[in-house]
């Protein structure tokens, strides 16, 4: 009996193998090219990282680095951090596939999982563990906290909440890194900008991610100097975003998305929910205005990974102590405008706004 | 070294959790689906006593009760709104969002340098030491036999042997006079007590309450009580209750050792549990019917 | 005294499906009373039994045990003064724990299950004894499941663990029909036995003609919810297998089977 189960233990373990091995190219996660969520984006990553490394822009940095990088979930901001942190690396010389050895794992939202990742990494005897999003960063803080290896962490909105650091922006242990906060301010200096005479703005955001709720107090704080209202609706899971979103056009002039993963994850919807009355929805990042939305003065996520990357790299060549470093924010708001949906919609983006755009899009992507 | 201290640290405190799901699922058969929530509301209700400067211990004593309190909801739901099994564990699971969301103020609350069972006055001596890394296995190790021993001294008390009869065959206990709905309903009690006891213990370890660390806590405890009661079938000089621990830390290991190896990358590791689940079980269900012939 | 007073039992009533099962039905039992019930399929005698215990509801009418009127009190409560073995010889056990425990549960009865230890460990010789009576060895196997035990073994000891506290009713469900020849004498000897000696006011139900003739002091047969056949004292001593069976063709017949 016992050596029959054990015998089907086994069996299981070799009959996953095998279905691994026909689902994705291969299993293996160390020195693979890139790490392989989705496989379109990973190799751009790659190619971009080669470019830099080919065009020797710069030279390689001294010795060899083994890097964990711990991921809470499959998620395009969070995927574009995780490209730009490579980038921010291999600028720096610090290169994947040359001096660079990348282990990557995806939690897929399971903070149990996080935990095991990040006692992999440790085991692994990593020289740096990158944590993206909150629950990552903390996992990686609490595991690390007796142990030697530093976390530099990115897409954490509120690190001082996250008692990652203290208000002063210095970290609290040997971790550091670079928050996602939204320049919640400048965005609601645009939206009065592209639309004058709005009054009301509806922001959907899922109760379950203390990113969304923290910047929605933002918001609800600073909207008024603007004249705005916002008026905000709480899904539980993305089963709940239809009707939230058709009872909240219902009720303001425009929509602005924040950078909560679940809406996120529904933004198509959404969008074409608001495009058929005609209301304009505002982004939070460029990926977002890329789909479809107006506009945004938001955030980058591969700049905010390179920088990430960067600092990085400071730990890993012995420049900077992790515990050195305060964490770090993207100051300055860039603007990403959709001139399709402005068409669409009827509106005319400013000419202020579009010839300082740092990028500005004609077509929707699907 | 610090994988094996890795897979002890998590095995022993989700051991916890087992032998919570060991009550309700082995012992009462009813498959309790509300320890998703029952194990984040442990969670939330410590970091949010932490913050609030009560002890360690008591926050764990609290998080207990408030499990016990929605085992007891569970129990209501089932036996006095004649609510099916599962049904019942759904409403309390997906009500409990809510209120963990309310209890924590929000989706992820740290308490980062507060005092927790494992760092406090007490344990400084020993987390400085040379030993220091062991400090998280020994105290959860202290932890799950505390309550293994308890659980197994009240196995064997009177209300014990009417929770173990409820599950083998209710008629018995309407035949000694007692209502098996009370019976259900101590059962949930004690095993969602015991979960969220288990969500305290992990979250301070980790430090933080995090809304997404009940995702998948059932899976989690059944495969541990399949594992454990499963392969130590035959091995009687083990009480059950000793093999849901070791099932536990079998399971944490089979993870880690995937996780190691490199084998499944980390979005396949729910099918390969459920692929380890399913065959574990289909296995018990051949050997049960060869016992039958 | 058991006392069953103008009993109405419907079945999916209001539906086409609707289905009489006792209409004005009542029925007295005396104290020490040792009654035997018979009957085809259907003729309500299961049914008695689960309107006296409570497993089922009645539509209306009253019952009463001593003069107190329980038609409202739950299962559990009327299981008190009563025990109760089913047909099937699992259900008067636990099959997962040992004879020991079973004993010792059985004997807990109409105590408070508390935190206490579950075996008494002073009463264990009495269990000993209890258990040698049936003379099926069951008292050298004390640490066994009851689950590895046969079917005449378990019903046995669920005779045994119903009868082991002071009730004033024990019900008998049909408690031979799942055993062979054998074993269903025996435990019916035994039963004769333990109600003589405990002197026990007994329903037993059973299909089993000449248990009905040769056991207790009164005898019902039951016919479409109704009691067809009533004897007892000495005019139940006179009634053999040979009447009840040719009565019960006789019904058959008449039903059509």
């Amino acid at each position: 009996m016992m050596k029959k189960t054990i015998a089907a233990l086994m069996i299981t373990a070799m009959t996953a193998t095998a279905m691994t091995a026909c689902g994705g190219n291969s299993g293996q996660t160390s020195t693979s090219a890139a790490p392989e969520t989705t496989a379109a984006e990973t190799d751009a990553a790659a190619g971009d990282t080669q470019a830099a490394s080919d065009s020797g822009a710069t030279a390689l940095a001294d010795g060899e680095y083994t890097i964990g990088i711990g991921q809470f979930a499959v998620h395009g901001s969070l995927d574009n951090c995780r490209e730009g942190f490579l980038q921010g690396l291999a600028e720096a010389g610090i290169v994947e596939g040359e001096n660079l050895t990348v282990l990557y794992e995806n939690a897929n939202t399971d903070g149990g999982m996080g935990t095991q990742i990040i006692s992999n990494f440790m085991s692994k005897d990593v020289d740096l563990i990158c944590a993206i999003a909150t629950p990552m960063a903390q996992t990686a803080y609490g595991a690390t906290k007796r142990a030697d290896v530093p976390v530099i962490y990115t897409a954490v909105t509120d690190p001082v909440l996250a008692m990652l650091a203290t208000e002063d922006r210095m970290p609290v242990g040997n971790i550091t890194g670079t928050s996602d906060k939204l320049p919640v301010e400048e965005q609601l200096q645009m939206i009065r900008e592209i639309l004058p005479d709005a009054k009301t703005i509806g922001i959907l955001y899922s109760t379950s991610e203390v990113n969304s709720q923290a910047t929605l107090e933002e918001y609800k704080a600073a909207a008024p100097e603007f004249g705005f209202e916002i008026v905000e609706t709480g899904v539980s899971g993305a089963a709940d975003i239809p009707l939230a979103t058709d009872n909240l056009l219902e009720k303001v002039d425009c929509l602005n998305n924040l950078t909560d993963n679940t809406v996120v994850s529904s933004l198509p919807m959404i969008l074409d929910k608001a495009n058929k009355k005609g209301i304009p929805v505002f982004g939070s990042e460029v990926e977002q205005v890329k789909i479809g939305c107006l506009a945004s003065m938001g955030l980058d996520y591969i700049e905010l990974g390179k920088q990430t990357g960067h600092m990085a790299a400071q730990v890993l060549t012995g420049q900077a102590q992790a515990s050195e470093l305060p964490f770090e924010i993207i100051e300055q708001a860039s603007f990403y405008g959709n001139t399709a949906v402005a068409e669409n919609l009827g509106i005319t983006l400013p000419e202020e706004l579009t010839s300082s755009a740092a990028e500005m899009f004609d077509s929707i992507t699907n | 070294m610090s994988i094996i201290l890795g897979i002890l640290e998590e095995g022993l405190i989700y051991a916890i959790l087992a032998l919570g799901v060991y009550i309700t699922y082995s012992i009462l058969d009813f498959p309790d689906l509300s320890v998703d929530s029952t194990f984040p509301m442990g969670a939330a209700v410590t970091a949010a006593l932490l913050l609030a400067g009560v002890p360690s211990p008591a926050a764990l004593g609290i998080s207990f009760v408030c499990g016990v309190l929605a085992g007891i909801v569970t129990g209501l739901i089932h036996v006095k709104l004649k609510v099916v099994d599962l049904l019942s564990g759904i409403i309390v699971m997906t009500g409990l969002y809510s209120i963990n969301l309310a209890i924590a103020g929000g989706a992820n609350l740290a308490f980062f340098g507060q005092d927790t069972i494992f760092e406090n006055g007490l344990t400084a001596p020993l987390l400085s030491s040379p030993a220091g890394d062991f400090t998280v296995t020994i105290i959860s190790f202290v932890v799950v036999m505390a309550v293994k021993l308890l659980l197994d001294a009240y196995l064997k008390t009177r209300s014990g042997y009417l929770l173990r009869a409820a599950g083998d065959n209710d008629t018995l206990v309407t035949s000694l006079a007692k209502d098996k709905g009370t019976v259900k309903i101590i059962g949930l009690a004690l095993a969602n007590g015991l979960v969220a006891l288990s969500g305290s213990v992990y979250c301070q370890k980790q430090g933080f309450f995090e809304i997404s660390t009940g995702t998948g806590s059932i899976v989690i405890g059944l495969a541990s009580v399949i594992i454990g009661t499963k392969l130590f079938k035959r091995a009687s000089f083990l009480k059950t209750t000793t093999a849901v621990i070791i099932g536990s830390i079998l399971y944490k290991a089979c993870i880690a050792a995937a996780m190691a190896i490199g084998i499944f990358k980390t979005s396949y590791m729910k099918f390969v549990t459920a692929a380890l689940f399913l065959i574990i079980l289909v296995i018990s269900n051949q050997s049960k019917k060869k016992g039958a012939a | 005294m058991l006392e069953l007073t103008n009993i109405n039992k419907y079945y999916n009533q209001g539906t086409v499906n609707e289905m009489c099962l006792f209409e004005n039905f009542s029925l007295t039992i005396g104290d020490g009373e040792f009654v035997s019930v018979v009957g085809s399929n259907g003729s309500g005698k299961t049914s008695m039994l689960n309107i006296i215990c409570g497993s089922i509801p009645v539509d209306s009418g009253t019952i009463s045990i001593g003069g107190k009127d329980i038609t409202k009190m739950p299962e559990h409560r009327r299981l008190r003064t009563i025990g109760r073995v089913y047909q099937n010889p699992a259900m008067g056990t636990c099959p997962s724990m040992t004879i020991l425990e079973n004993m010792a549960m059985a004997d807990t009865k109409g105590k408070s299950f508390n935190l206490r230890p579950g075996t008494d460990k002073r009463r264990i010789d009495y269990y000993r004894d209890s258990l040698k009576v049936l003379g099926l060895g069951l008292e050298d196997k004390l640490d066994v499941k009851v689950g590895v035990l046969s079917g005449g073994q378990r019903q046995a000891m669920a005779l045994l663990m119903s009868t082991m506290t002071p009730i004033e009713f024990l019900i008998l469900d049909e408690h031979t029909a799942a055993l062979d020849p054998k074993t269903a004498e025996t435990i019916m000897e035994l039963t004769g036995r333990i109600v003589e000696e405990k002197k026990l006011t007994t329903i037993m139900v059973t299909h089993n003609l000449r248990y009905a003739a040769d056991y207790g002091n009164r005898l019902l047969m039951m016919h479409q919810g109704k009691v067809i056949l009533d004897k007892t004292g000495e005019r139940k001593q006179e009634t053999h297998t040979e009447d009840l069976l040719a009565l019960f063709n006789e019904i058959s017949v008449e039903c059509g089977n």
